[in-house]
């Protein structure tokens, strides 16, 4: 049988590549180079020139036939990969294409695909490298505000406790105008579902961290983010929310199902309950049995905290979680097929909320497995929705000091010591030593003697039987200086909890400033291009929903009415 | 330097961190045995080395049915560990001048190849490391029952004066080619009676509570730089 991607590539007639590739394009909205070329390597042990060529001219022809859609969005699905920055996603990208058999390079992940792409400028009005609470206000409002603050504007100060100035102050959320719309909405995330990402979208308050009553100060009259997901009003309510958290949502008299721990509430709030007696047809659920029971037919209101708090990391979830989790794909198909009964539509977040914590604990490896369950989950969404009627978009919050360096030939591990074109034996540097592909620039990797770890390469989990009091295999106070450099070698640097060397010693590596991406398709997609601030993302969104014109409308009558 | 990284230098790295599956479900009952008990130990490293200094420390110990609780000598820094009602153990670090706890996650520890054994958290010393050690006179210390063990490892001499009632050690001496580690104890009393309590759980359950996991994002939070800054300067 004839396979007509390939046959293109490898037919000796022209006409024969040039009749098939306008029957493909039929057959084929968006076939980018990464791609056709991943097919071609299938067949092929090395694309030949002609290979490439093709390829390349073929991207072309695809571009050529990209028509913008300037449909309205029914749907909107913003995905977040916390900390997913562009080196975050190369890697990934390498990454899943080996585990996949191939040489890595070629492969791509799920949203890379998308047709359109801008970059977004993520800093916030205070800070030149951001944090994640005004970056996902930017995004979610369409203003920049100060570090901490969550969707609520500059003129609030940090941690201010009064309700009056923190609604005076309040921005509206595209999910909060798509409740107003009569749109579904949802929040999914593998972070606490009360945390800087998913609370933006439908909380308000100068201090991210009041995640639960007992995180308020004495005397703040604003509510916990925890309180304000439960108590959203806005058109009968939040209808999914999925993620971890559970303990700021149970009262410190009750005790967590899963592991016996006391709840954090002191307003004696059931807040798990309450969300199941004020909605209509609802849910709560904590374990993956009772997740997989939910039937999307018969729930309208689904709340699923499936840890006390943050969920696990994907490379660890089906082998440590106690009571079994769902992953961020699964949750996500759930969340689609509740919030697709909605016949006007819905806008849902999803976030990768633990790349960024494995990149803040030095590990790449659980960054790259997160970052390829995330493109899991986009993949998911892709396949559940029509792209002329949802505008998907995958951006990040903010990037992490994450580097892929040296000269490392095709196909060499990406995990892996860098080793050169053609050499039988890993690169040395100046010290006579081998070095990884991947570092970071700052964080716990630090070769020097910490109070945790002795001096060499450190690793994510503890030894067995040595004292370690992270929650984080290696969350060090402290550093000694290092003496010169570890010895390397591919078994330790492969391992999934080895800790990539680093330059300046900190207890958790940070952010960083350059720049994200965002990929998009569907209704209006093609509105992000080049270089833009991250609160464009939201006027996207706004204008597909067709919020803005309604805006501009009503402006246009206050002027009116105004003169 | 916390207690727990004077304890460490105490017992080397075995201290409170064992990777005994299930032993610690195994433990309930012997935890409802064990006496309610107060302590007030003092830790002191002495080099071998003129040109070093030694250093001491005080710290309390309380141990009751599901709690064991340290706190240092100014009450400033403490530690508590409490078995759940399904067996978990949590473990929570106390900065009770800032009325702020870290907590480390039970869902966390198999991931991080953690697992605490509970009758070593109890005792400090569990049967097997007792085992090891070679009983060399009966006596008597703060009126109570007591056992000198001695032994040796690779390089280095370990003696415990070990209270068989309490299953708690009066002392732990451990010397090596650089350092003699030296814990005694020097108060004990029923927890009911103890002249100092430890803090209460309702009042820490009113603590802030931070995740370990949430540090690398909390980089501009006071509480957070001072702790690192702290213990920055402790090294």
């Amino acid at each position: 049988m004839r396979n007509p991607i390939t046959d293109v590539f490898f037919s000796d007639s022209q006409a024969y590549k040039e009749k098939h590739i306008m029957q493909l394009l039929k057959k084929l909205s968006v076939i980018t180079v990464s791609s056709t070329l991943a097919a071609c390597f299938v067949q092929a042990a090395e694309p030949t020139p002609e290979n490439w060529f093709n390829a390349g001219h073929q991207a072309v022809i695809d571009a050529m036939h990209l028509n913008p859609n300037e449909r309205h969005a029914k749907n909107v699905i913003l995905f977040i990969g916390d900390g997913m920055g562009i080196s975050t996603i190369t890697a990934s990208r390498i990454y899943d294409g080996q585990q996949k058999g191939g040489l890595g390079e070629e492969n791509s992940l799920s949203f890379e695909k998308l047709p359109y792409l801008a970059l977004s400028k993520t800093y916030s009005v205070d800070q030149q490298t951001p944090d994640s609470a005004p970056t996902m206000t930017a995004i979610v409002t369409g203003v920049k505000t100060i570090g901490d603050s969550v969707s609520v504007n500059q003129f609030v100060v940090h941690s201010e406790p009064s309700a009056n100035l923190v609604n005076a102050n309040k921005l509206t959320t595209i999910l909060e105008q798509a409740k107003e719309h009569d749109l579904s909405v949802g929040v999914v995330s593998t972070a606490r579902i009360t945390h800087a990402t998913p609370a933006a979208t439908y909380a308000h308050t100068a201090n991210r961290d009041w995640e639960g009553d007992s995180d308020l100060p004495a005397g703040a009259t604003v509510a916990d983010i925890a309180a304000q997901l439960v108590d959203f009003n806005i058109n009968g309510g939040i209808d999914v929310a999925l993620g971890g958290g559970r303990t700021r949502f149970i009262p410190k008299t009750a005790t967590d199902p899963e592991y016996g721990v006391a709840g954090k509430r002191k307003d004696g709030r059931d807040l798990t309950a309450e969300w199941v007696n004020k909605h209509s047809n609802a849910q709560y659920v904590w374990n993956k049995a009772q997740f997989d029971a939910i039937d999307p037919n018969t729930t309208d209101h689904l709340l699923g905290l499936f840890e006390p708090s943050h969920v696990h990391y994907e490379a660890d979830r089906v082998a440590h979680d106690k009571a079994g989790e769902p992953s961020l794909t699964e949750m996500t198909t759930k969340a689609i097929d509740i919030l697709k009964k909605n016949s006007n539509g819905y806008f849902l977040m999803v976030e990768g909320g633990r790349i960024d914590h494995a990149h803040h604990s030095g590990n790449a490896y659980r960054a790259l497995t997160d970052t390829q369950q995330l493109s899991a989950a986009v993949q998911a969404a892709m396949e559940k929705t029509n792209s002329e009627d949802t505008l998907i978009i995958v951006t990040a919050d903010h990037s992490h000091v994450f580097t892929i360096g040296g000269y490392p030939q095709r196909g060499n591990p990406i995990l892996g010591l860098t080793q050169g074109v053609g050499a039988t034996e890993p690169d040395l540097d100046m010290l006579g030593l081998p070095y990884t592909t991947l570092n970071y620039a700052n964080g716990t990797g630090y070769t020097g003697n910490s109070n945790l770890q002795p001096a060499g390469s450190k690793s994510f989990k503890s030894a067995a039987g040595a004292w370690t009091s992270g929650s984080e295999g290696h969350n060090p106070a402290s550093f000694l200086s290092a003496v010169g450099r570890p010895l390397l070698n591919n078994a330790l640097v492969q391992s999934p909890d080895y800790l990539q060397e680093v330059v300046i010693p900190l207890g958790a590596e940070t952010h960083a400033a350059e720049d994200v991406a965002i990929f998009a398709r569907g209704p209006k997609a093609h509105l992000f291009h080049g270089v833009m601030e991250q609160n464009v993302i939201y006027h996207v969104m706004a204008e597909a929903l067709g919020f803005a014109e309604q805006h501009d409308a009503e402006e246009h009558d206050e002027a009116h009415e105004g003169n | 330097m916390k207690i727990s990284g004077f304890l460490k230098l105490v017992f080397g790295l075995g201290f409170f961190c064992f990777s005994i599956p299930g032993l610690a479900d195994s433990t309930s009952n012997i935890d409802q045995q064990w006496t309610e008990i107060a302590c007030r130990y003092e830790i002191e490293v002495i080099p071998h080395a003129k040109s070093k200094a030694s250093s001491n420390n005080a710290w309390f110990f309380w141990r009751k049915p599901g709690m064991i609780q340290t706190q240092d000598a100014d009450g400033r820094y403490g530690e508590i560990w409490e078995r759940t009602s399904n067996g978990s153990i949590q473990y929570r670090k106390l900065y009770h001048a800032d009325r702020t706890a870290v907590e480390y996650m039970p869902a966390d520890m198999p991931t991080n190849n953690i697992s605490f054994d509970w009758i070593k958290l109890s005792s400090m010393l569990n049967q097997q490391e007792l085992n090891a050690l070679n009983i060399v006179k009966k006596t008597q210390v703060f009126g109570r029952s007591a056992e000198l063990r001695k032994g040796k490892t690779d390089n280095q001499t370990i003696e415990v004066l070990w209270l068989t009632a309490d299953n708690l050690p009066a002392s732990i001496v451990k010397k090596d080619k650089t350092s003699s580690v030296e814990l005694r104890l020097v108060e004990i009393a029923p927890l009911s009676a103890a002249r100092k309590k430890p803090a209460d759980v309702e009042e820490i359950a009113n603590y802030r509570h931070i995740d370990a996991v949430d540090f690398g994002d909390m980089e501009n939070d006071p509480f957070v730089k001072k702790v690192m800054n702290a213990e920055e300067h402790h090294h």
